[in-house]
């Protein structure tokens, strides 16, 4: 092998085993889930077996001293592309993880908390419904006024816009169903008489009953709050519908 | 004008071409970041679209170029021609087929293609395994399941592919002559072909066992970096589309039933992004973008753009390539439109 084989098999072989290490490091801290729905987690695991064999193949030219038969045509792996490869790698290090939040929902949208959902009926005993559930029950069943006096206990991050009212927020999730790229947000409208206090973004826990109101000129069941905690982002801050 | 420095033009245009997108990728981004009133968080949602793309079509990628490399050195070719049927209809239903067997990716098709052409394969059935190979294989069914769900989307990729590719096969068997159509250098050498050997050298087969599959993973490494630098591209050109573009002017341009579709398939053949993994790239459209514009990203961008043109060059005479290009483009439209006014998904 030329000098210069040497170190390209070398640099390959960092970037290879380096992409493997981070989505090893992904998958053990969780922040897999940040970008991809948590059912295609496995999916990761075969990524980290085949960038490490890649990687321990550049590795054994290197110690063997000579290079594997590539065969005809194929383009030449030189510096500039390796780097490219690496660029997962540096942004993936450098800038820490986080999911999508309030920031990354576009304010030039109407934020209609029911749109783009399959009105399927949930099974679920209604405190335990998050955001998502919740919203598909509202969708099956049109009037607003049905869900007065239901009680329910959700987690979601706070939403809000300068139109909205003083005491009203969002409380929204990102659904995702492969991954960010689908990404987009649902939520429920909150009514809480301190809710100027909360920060846009800010991760809490609502407890309260359910009545209809007007929210943005539509009649909305509005989740009239008892309780509104601060509360950690969850393990999984998406939801799959 | 001698091979060597044409060569070195191209190279040198393509290198340019290469530092242009990442400038304009940085400018764009920081263009972005100063323009919100947070940068930090600006770049952070950035870094989160980009990656989540990545990490999903990631395995995807080193699915296809593993196999793509355990093929190069573990199959031979003359076998194929052996088997195809006679009957000219059914051998390109045969070609359109074929990826299932033989899953390679739209960079590793051009190669295979060339070298079955120079072992007789018939011109219908070439063409029509060049278009529908990309697509019409295990990895990007599961790909696109994943990314899709069993539905509409799903089937009809498959068939339209199916439909296009052999659409343009059976045109190529009816009204073109090899010797026409190719290069000197794939043709048989019955036809009067040329098999020089410096281009299409035989892979060298080693001795040892175990070299062999240190060479399939070697070719496989080094397709993955030269696959993965479209991967990486693409993804960062749609993550900033994600973050930069509002989404009112996607809306806007991705409503019109024939506008959408048009914008969809330059923006497939620009990005140039693998088909194991472009559903995933995809779905960043589905929110804006017309079904019918969804489906001509997923049917023409794996048989044509950028890079499979390059490569078609080395194949086909130019007239042909044209052909080649234009004919999947008006069908794949013309597909995309009418399921956009008929509304079926």
């Amino acid at each position: 092998m030329t000098q210069e084989e040497r170190r390209d098999a070398l640099l390959q072989a960092i970037v290879l085993l380096g992409l493997a290490a981070y989505f090893v490091f992904n998958i053990v801290s969780g922040n897999i889930t940040n970008y991809i729905n948590a059912r295609f987690v496995w999916l990761s695991y075969v990524a980290v077996l085949i960038f490490g064999a890649f990687g321990v193949t550049s590795l054994l030219m290197l110690r063997s001293g000579r290079a594997f038969s590539r065969g005809d045509d194929h383009q030449r792996i030189n510096l500039p592309i390796v780097m490219v490869m690496a660029i997962p790698l540096v942004l993936g290090t450098l800038i820490p993880s986080q999911p999508l939040g309030a920031e990354a929902i576009d304010g030039a949208v109407s934020f209609n908390a029911f749109a783009g959902l399959n009105a399927t009926v949930v099974q679920k005993d209604p405190l335990e419904r998050n955001v998502l559930d919740w919203a598909r029950v509202f969708t099956t069943n049109k009037a607003p006024g049905t869900f007065n006096g239901q009680r329910a206990d959700i987690v979601g991050f706070v939403y809000t816009e300068p139109t909205y009212p003083e005491d009203t927020v969002m409380v929204a999730r990102f659904t995702v169903s492969c991954c960010v790229a689908d990404a987009s947000p649902i939520g429920l409208p909150v009514y809480w008489p301190e809710a100027e206090i909360l920060k846009n973004g800010q991760w809490v826990r609502v407890t309260g009953a359910f009545e209809a109101r007007d929210f943005r000129g539509q009649l909305t069941p509005t989740l009239i709050a008892d309780a509104v905690t601060p509360t950690e982002q969850p393990e999984h801050p998406y939801l799959y519908p | 004008m001698n091979i060597t420095s044409s060569a070195k033009k191209k190279g040198g245009l393509r290198q340019l071409v290469w530092w242009l997108l990442g400038v304009f990728i940085v400018a764009a981004l920081l263009v972005e970041m100063f323009a919100s009133s947070d940068p930090m968080t600006t770049l952070s949602i950035f870094t989160t679209r980009f990656l989540g793309i990545f990490i999903e079509a990631a395995p995807f990628l080193l699915m296809g170029t593993l196999v793509s490399g355990l093929l190069e050195v573990y199959v031979t070719r003359e076998d194929i021609v052996r088997w195809l049927p006679k009957n000219p209809l059914l051998s390109t239903v045969a070609g359109t087929l074929m990826g299932f067997a033989f899953p390679v990716c739209e960079c590793g098709v051009v190669p295979v293609t060339r070298r079955l052409f120079t072992k007789g394969l018939p011109m219908s059935v070439g063409v029509a395994f060049l278009l529908a190979a990309p697509v019409m294989n295990p990895i990007v069914l599961v790909s696109t399941y994943i990314a899709f769900g069993f539905g509409p989307m799903l089937i009809a990729r498959f068939a339209v592919t199916a439909l296009v590719a052999l659409g343009v096969g059976l045109i190529f068997a009816l009204s073109a002559r090899p010797q026409d159509v190719l290069r000197p250098t794939s043709l048989a050498p019955v036809m009067g072909g040329e098999v020089d050997l410096k281009l299409i050298p035989l892979t060298p087969q080693p001795p040892k066992r175990g070299a062999r599959l240190l060479s399939a993973l070697r070719v496989a490494s080094d397709e993955t970096f030269d696959m993965g630098r479209f991967l990486v591209t693409g993804s960062l050109l749609a993550a900033l589309m994600q973050t930069a573009v509002s989404q009112n002017v996607l809306l806007a341009l991705g409503e019109g039933p024939l506008l959408s579709v048009v914008l969809m398939q330059v923006l497939a053949f620009a990005l140039s992004v693998c088909s194991t993994v472009d559903a995933f790239l995809a779905l960043a459209f589905v929110g804006t973008f017309s079904s019918g514009a969804i489906l001509s990203f997923l049917t023409f961008g794996p048989m044509i753009d950028i890079k499979s043109t390059m490569m078609f060059t080395s194949v086909f005479k130019p007239r042909t390539v044209i052909y080649l290009i234009v004919l999947p483009f008006l069908m794949t439209l013309w597909i995309g439109v009418l399921v956009n006014q008929l509304g079926v998904f």
